[in-house]
Parts: structure tokens; C-alpha cells; sequence
């Protein structure tokens, strides 16, 4: 059984592919970029093995992160592939532990997967000086990446069964929020015990120690107990890692039995208010119709409540560490990065409505109008929050030069508006099912985000540098840098216009064959 | 086709073809739908229905051929055409985050509707079609043949003069698709023409004056119902048609329960 859930995946995976030559482009590009990643990682981690002990240790701190990341980037629906939905098994007659141990199976085909055991594989190299060194690495690879994979299992079951209901999507996308926060605190962590720059008095031992109490370095700790000696920790490390993963196992197939004898989830009859206020405000023309739509789909879609959240609360960290460090670039990129992550969140808008989008379309809605509801919809959501974090640092005197600044994070936000809102109308991106488990997302479709990605990253600097650098040539005149606030402005809104009437005009053009490509959109 | 129309057709097909990577669903399909009638396209599944009434809607384009509603070009000037038609498509989802209320008013709105127009025909839309007591509640918790009912009615709102509706009484319960039938046929008598789809027979013959059999991707015959079935059922004419395979009587024969042990 176990192989045939394998071989279905994998069919999956190639019929995918040959659907879509996009999708074939960006899994080839997803697949590079994870190569790139090992070949870059895998000999430098196997190359520890000639380092002494305390360079060596800092597999312990590293391998610890990277469980947390993955454990936290399938909640942020990159990571975890759900290409096997399990509701789907529910009609077959297969028990939930059998279930379980096919599609565990099925995970280790994933790129992401691949990659972490390539790079596990290099540190039990790290470790293979010693024979009793590197069994230990050998079971570490074994239970730490274990521990990965069934815990973004775990963690994402439970809490697509949480959020079924109303206030439980709100409580799931605080946790989620919150989850996405604990790479900081491990970051914290580690660099609290003295990191030094110079490799010569570098020593990744304290670090390693105090990672070693933590769940996800658990198990990444047994070479490091070994090597140095303490073979009591060696066993408690064993211990408290093989019951992780037996108890992440027993959580993982419990939800999988809860999912075979009930698929059908069901929130039951939401009722919700009339919705009075947005008309409102907004009035009820065709584009005020699109952005009331949208904004509230920012409260009611769990897909997106979470989305919100976590873009709200990422740059609360820069602020805070600005604070705590008293190094004020550090809060004006957080309020930069804020801006620049608030207006790609429309990139990939149209994947959420999906298929529904014929509605648009039938009735004859123009395509400008279509970008420009939407784009508004972004601004009226994320506007205040930007305005209002920018407004905090500087209250909180953690940002130096305000205006430059304030030029910056009006140019970035504007600009990565305008980018989403025309890249968004020729590549609609992915999404999670509407109604399915929020946080499923295939390898498939965080590889088609490669490219997306990458337009993500490259474009709003590329647009926004110009800016920064006349902010920064200007920043000490005091007549000039409110010139520059007021370009910026200007460059913002006209580039926002460009990219409402050019993505509105493509929308016009290929509406049908866009609806044929959202059909495919939702994952 | 049976008379000769004076007037254009309310939905002019011709030679739609469609093709995917290469493989054609739709064989140049033509068909003329008069105005005023009560259309009902039926076919096997696979049969290409879905795919023709979607190029014929504007949300599919066709590899070749034309459609026209009411003489305008669906292709050349879609604005026109989708202003005069209402879609109820199949299989295709809502903005299921609006409750029912809220999607005919977005849907309203979308098409320039005033919205005093708006609120008073979407309460009497809802209160017919049985939906006034979960006009509050979210389309994603609808059941199918809920959402298949709030479907028709925001392709009703705009009051169209072409209605193109794809399987309209799948899952519909029988006292709503008595109401859905009444509704049709109290449309076609004021005027407005009714194409829709469907695979059952019965439905179709007891309620639409017209009738094209697709198989295919081709059309295998059109006609006004009372001819095409001459006096027999339509889904006798049906399975002639389009060459009903017989289930050999020894084939299956495991399926059942066992006698015994076997």
C-alpha cells in the first residue's frame, strides 16, 4: 500500500507537470534552486567533519532552525505539499495507520524533503570521523528529519481541524501568526550565547547546548552529546526525541482517522451582518463593488486572515529589535519590508476567487475595474497599518531621518501595489482550496511561486531604489527631502496607474483563457 | 430547423469548433435557438455541452466559428452581448465568501444596476426561490442545490433577455425545481428565450418546446420537441440517437450479492 501511495503521488506530481508547461518551468526552477541550495550547503556541512568540536557543533543550532522553518513554512503553506488530500482516501477501505505510513512515505518524494535529507546525510558525514559519532549523526538524521516532516503534519492537521469554524480560524491564524515569530526567538537564542564573526575563536558549543533543549534540537544534539562526552545527555536527547516523533505520529494519524470517518468539514451555517458600512463608504459602483468584496474577504477567508496577520506582525520584530539594539535602520526597513509585503499580498488575488472569477467575466466587468477594486481593497486593508507601524517607530524614536523614510515606505508601498496588481492579471499565482484545508499548498505550487518569487523580490527594489536614493542624496536638505516625499507620492500613484490600466487591459484581452488557468490556481 | 424565422435568433451558433492541445471537443457545431422558446440542449456526458454553452457565453474561446446573441457577436463585442444574456454555469464556483444577499447585490452592481432595483429584486428573487431564511448565510455554506438556486437568480437579476443555463435542476429538490420550472416558463411567455442543458429527459421533454441532441461534439438533431419524439418518448429518440450500448446480459454477472459461497 505503502508504494502505491507513492507511485500515486509521483504520477500526480508528472501528470501535474504535463499539464502545465509553466508548472514544468517552475518545478524545474523550484528544483535547481533546492540542488543550488545542497550543492552550496551539503559539502560545507560535510566539511565540518576537519573542524574541531566546537566549529562542529554547529550542526546542532543550524539542523534545529531548519526543523523550525520547515515546521513553520508549512504553516505559512509553503512547505508541506497536500497534493494527497486525505479526505480523498475516505471512500477506500484503508486504515488510518496505513494511511499514515503511505503518505509519510509520500512526503519524502517532495523537493523540500529530498533536500533536508541530503543536507542530514552531510552532517552525518560532519560526524563521521568517529564510528560511535556517527551512528549517532545517523540516528539524528533519521529522528531529526522525522520529526520535520510528521510535525508539520501534526501541526497543520490539527489546525486545519480547528479552524473549521468560525472563531477557530481566528484563534488558528493567531497561533499561525505567533508560530511564524519562533525562528526569531530561536534566532534570540542562539546569538545570545557570543557569536563571533572571527573564525579562529568561533565557538558553536553554548549555542549548540542551549539549542539542545529545545524540541526541534532534540534529536540534532546526539552527535554533539556523543562527541563531547556526556553520554547521560545523549540519552535524555534519545529519549525525548523518539517520544516526539512517536507522539507527533499518534497525533498526526488520530487527525487522519478524525479525517477518513468525517471529510466533509463543515462550519455550519455561518451567518454573518448585512454589511451595511462598506457600501457605504465606498459607494456602489462596479470598482467599489470589487473592493468591498475584497476587503471583506481579509475578515472572512481563513486563507487570508492568517495571510494578514502574519504580514501585520513580521515587521513588529524589526521595530522591536531597533528598540532593542538602538540601530534605527533596523525599524525603517521593518516599516519598508511591511509596505513592500502589504502590496505584493495581491499578486496572487485572482487565485483566491479561482473559478469564481466567471463572475466577472459574464458580466461583462472591465478589466481596470477589476485591478483597480482590488488595488483599493489592498490600500483600505493595509494602508492604515503601514501608516500606523511607521508612526509607532517614530513616536518610539527608533527611526532616524523621518521623512527620507516616510519617501521610502510610501514608494514601496505604492510600487509593490502597482507591481501585484499588473504581474497579478498575466500570473495569477496559487492559492489553498476555497473551503479546503487552509494551509495545503503542492510543491507544485510553491514552485510556481519561484517565479512569481522572484519577480517579488527583484521588482519592488528595483522600482523602489531610485527613490531610496534620492531620499538618501536629499536627507539632510531641509526644503528638498519633502520634494523627494512628494515624488515619491506622485512615482507611487502613476505607477499604480500603469499597472491598474496595463493588467486591466491583458484582463480584457485574455479574460477566457484566464479563467482556464484559475481553474487550475486553487490547490 | 423547423420554421423559418424572420427575426434573428436569440442564440446563433456557427461552426463553433473547440480544440484542447490539439484534441477537438467541439466539431463545428451549429445551432439556431428562436426567440421565445424554451431550448433544451441534452447529451451523453461528454458530450460537449458544457464546452459549447461556455464559448457561447464568453468564457471560453473558441478555436473557430461564431456566436451570436441576439445577433451581436459574442466575440467581437462581448460587453454588448454579455449585457444581454444571464449565465448560470455548471460546476463553477460563487464568491462563496458573500452570503446570498450579498452576491445578487454584487452581482447587481456589477452590471451598473441601481441599487434600489437591486435590493428589491434580489428580496423577491430570495423569497421565491425559497432562500429569504439564508440570505444572511455565507454561499460556502449553502447546500448544491442551494447554490444552484442562488445561481439562477443572479443570472436572473439584470432581467436578460437570454437566459444560457447549464444543468439548472441538478440537485434541486422537487418543490424548488417545480418553482425554477414555473419561473422559466413565466419568463419565455414574457418574451425572454431559455437555453439550457441537461441529461434528463423527462425534464426536458415535459418542459422545453425545443430540442437539440448533442453527441460528440456535433449536433446529431435539433427540432421542436413534439417532432422530434413524433408521439414516442424523447428518451427513446435519445438512445437511438446517439447509439445506446446495450450491458450484455452475461456481463457483470459478479455483481450482487454471493449466493452461498461463491
Amino acid at each position: 500500500m505503502t508504494r502505491l501511495i507513492v507511485r500515486l503521488r509521483l504520477t500526480m506530481w508528472r501528470t501535474s507537470m504535463a499539464r502545465s508547461p509553466l508548472h514544468l518551468f517552475s518545478s524545474i526552477v523550484g528544483g535547481l534552486a533546492a540542488l543550488g541550495i545542497v550543492l552550496l550547503l551539503g559539502p560545507a556541512i560535510a566539511l565540518l567533519v576537519l573542524q574541531p568540536l566546537e566549529i562542529r557543533a554547529a550542526t546542532v543550532p543550524l539542523f534545529s532552525f531548519v526543523t523550525l522553518m520547515w515546521v513553520v513554512l508549512s504553516l505559512v503553506a509553503a512547505g508541506v505539499d497536500n497534493m494527497l488530500d486525505p479526505t480523498r482516501f475516505a471512500v477506500l477501505p484503508l486504515g488510518r495507520r496505513e494511511l499514515g505510513r503511505g503518505l509519510l512515505a509520500a512526503a519524502y518524494t517532495g523537493v523540500p524533503a529530498v533536500m533536508l535529507c541530503l543536507l542530514a546525510l552531510a552532517q552525518v558525514i560532519a560526524w563521521g570521523a568517529r564510528p560511535a559519532t556517527l551512528v549517532a549523526a545517523l540516528v539524528a538524521a533519521v529522528l531529526g528529519t522525522m520529526t520535520a516532516i510528521l510535525a508539520s503534519r501534526a501541526v497543520t492537521s490539527v489546525l486545519a481541524r480547528v479552524m473549521t469554524s468560525r472563531s477557530g480560524r481566528v484563534i488558528g491564524a493567531a497561533v499561525v501568526s505567533l508560530a511564524t515569530l519562533l525562528p526569531l526567538l530561536l534566532n534570540l537564542l542562539i546569538a545570545t550565547d557570543t557569536l563571533r564573526t572571527d573564525l579562529s575563536t568561533f565557538d558553536a558549543r553554548a549555542s549548540a547546548r542551549a539549542t539542545s533543549w529545545t524540541p526541534v534540537g532534540w534529536a540534532w544534539a546526539l552527535p554533539f552529546d556523543v562527541a563531547s562526552g556526556r553520554w547521560w545527555v545523549a540519552a535524555v536527547h534519545l529519549a525525548l526525541a523518539v517520544a516526539t516523533v512517536a507522539l507527533l505520529w499518534w497525533v498526526w494519524v488520530a487527525q487522519l482517522g478524525r479525517v477518513l470517518t468525517s471529510p466533509m468539514t463543515s462550519s455550519g451555517g455561518q451567518h454573518i451582518g448585512r454589511g451595511r458600512l462598506l457600501p457605504l463608504l465606498l459607494g456602489r459602483s462596479p470598482v467599489a463593488t470589487v473592493a468591498t468584496r475584497r476587503i471583506r474577504a481579509w475578515y472572512r477567508d481563513s486563507r487570508l486572515v492568517g495571510i494578514a496577520l502574519r504580514t501585520g506582525v513580521l515587521p513588529v520584530f524589526f521595530v522591536v529589535q531597533a528598540v532593542l539594539t538602538e540601530v534605527d535602520a533596523l525599524a525603517g526597513t521593518g516599516v519598508v519590508t511591511l509596505g513592500i509585503f502589504a502590496g505584493l499580498t495581491l499578486m496572487n488575488d485572482l487565485a483566491f476567487d479561482g473559478e469564481a472569477w466567471w463572475m466577472h467575466v459574464s458580466t461583462g466587468l472591465r478589466g481596470w475595474e477589476d485591478r483597480l477594486g482590488r488595488a483599493i481593497a489592498s490600500f483600505v486593508v493595509f494602508g492604515p497599518v503601514v501608516l500606523a507601524t511607521y508612526l509607532v517607530s517614530w513616536a518610539l524614536g527608533v527611526i532616524g531621518s523621518p521623512v527620507p523614510w516616510l519617501s521610502v515606505v510610501v514608494a514601496s508601498f505604492l510600487a509593490s501595489l502597482a507591481l501585484a496588481v499588473g504581474v497579478g492579471a498575466v500570473l495569477p499565482g496559487t492559492a489553498p482550496r476555497t473551503g479546503g484545508n487552509p494551509f495545503a499548498a503542492t510543491s507544485g505550487g510553491a514552485a510556481q511561486g519561484c517565479l512569481t518569487a522572484l519577480i517579488s523580490f527583484v521588482g519592488p527594489v528595483v522600482l523602489v531604489v531610485p527613490v531610496a536614493w534620492l531620499a538618501i542624496v536629499t536627507s539632510g536638505h531641509p526644503v528638498l527631502r519633502w520634494v523627494v516625499l512628494g515624488g515619491a507620492t506622485a512615482y507611487g500613484a502613476a505607477l499604480l496607474v500603469a499597472g491598474v490600466v496595463l493588467g486591466g487591459r491583458r484582463l480584457d484581452r485574455r479574460a477566457p483563457e484566464m479563467l482556464g488557468q484559475l481553474a487550475h490556481a486553487q490547490l | 430547423m423547423t420554421d423559418t424565422v424572420v427575426e434573428t435568433p436569440a442564440l446563433e451558433l456557427v461552426g463553433l469548433v473547440k480544440e484542447f492541445r490539439g484534441r477537438r471537443v467541439v466539431h463545428e457545431l451549429s445551432l439556431s435557438v428562436p426567440r421565445g422558446s424554451l431550448y433544451g440542449v441534452v447529451g451523453p456526458n461528454g458530450a460537449g455541452k458544457t464546452t459549447t454553452l461556455s464559448m457561447a457565453t464568453g468564457l471560453l474561446r473558441p478555436t473557430a466559428g461564431v456566436a451570436r446573441v441576439l445577433g451581436v457577436d459574442v466575440w467581437e463585442s462581448p460587453s454588448r452581448a454579455k449585457s444581454l444574456m444571464g449565465v448560470s454555469p455548471d460546476g463553477m464556483r460563487l464568491f462563496e465568501q458573500l452570503s446570498g444577499r450579498e452576491l445578487l447585490r454584487y452581482v447587481g452592481s456589477l452590471r451598473r444596476m441601481p441599487a434600489a432595483v437591486v435590493d428589491e429584486r434580489s428580496t423577491e428573487l430570495l423569497d421565491v426561490l425559497d432562500l429569504a431564511g439564508d440570505a444572511q448565510t455565507v454561499v460556502a455554506d449553502y447546500s448544491a442545490g442551494m447554490v444552484k438556486k442562488i445561481s439562477l437568480a443572479a443570472a436572473l437579476i439584470h432581467a436578460p433577455r437570454l437566459l444560457v443555463l447549464d444543468e439548472p435542476f441538478e440537485a434541486v429538490d422537487p418543490v424548488s425545481s417545480e418553482v425554477v420550472r414555473t419561473i422559466l416558463r413565466r419568463y419565455v411567455a414574457s418574451g425572454g428565450t431559455v437555453v439550457m442543458s441537461s441529461h434528463v429527459m423527462e425534464l426536458v421533454q415535459g418542459l422545453c418546446d425545443h430540442v437539440a441532441v448533442v453527441a460528440g461534439g456535433r449536433v446529431l438533431a435539433a427540432d421542436a420537441v413534439t417532432e422530434l419524439t413524433a408521439g414516442g418518448s424523447l428518451h427513446q429518440r435519445f438512445l437511438q440517437l446517439v447509439g445506446a450500448a446495450e450491458v450484455a446480459h452475461d456481463g457483470l454477472g459478479w455483481l450482487g450479492a454471493p449466493d452461498g459461497d461463491a
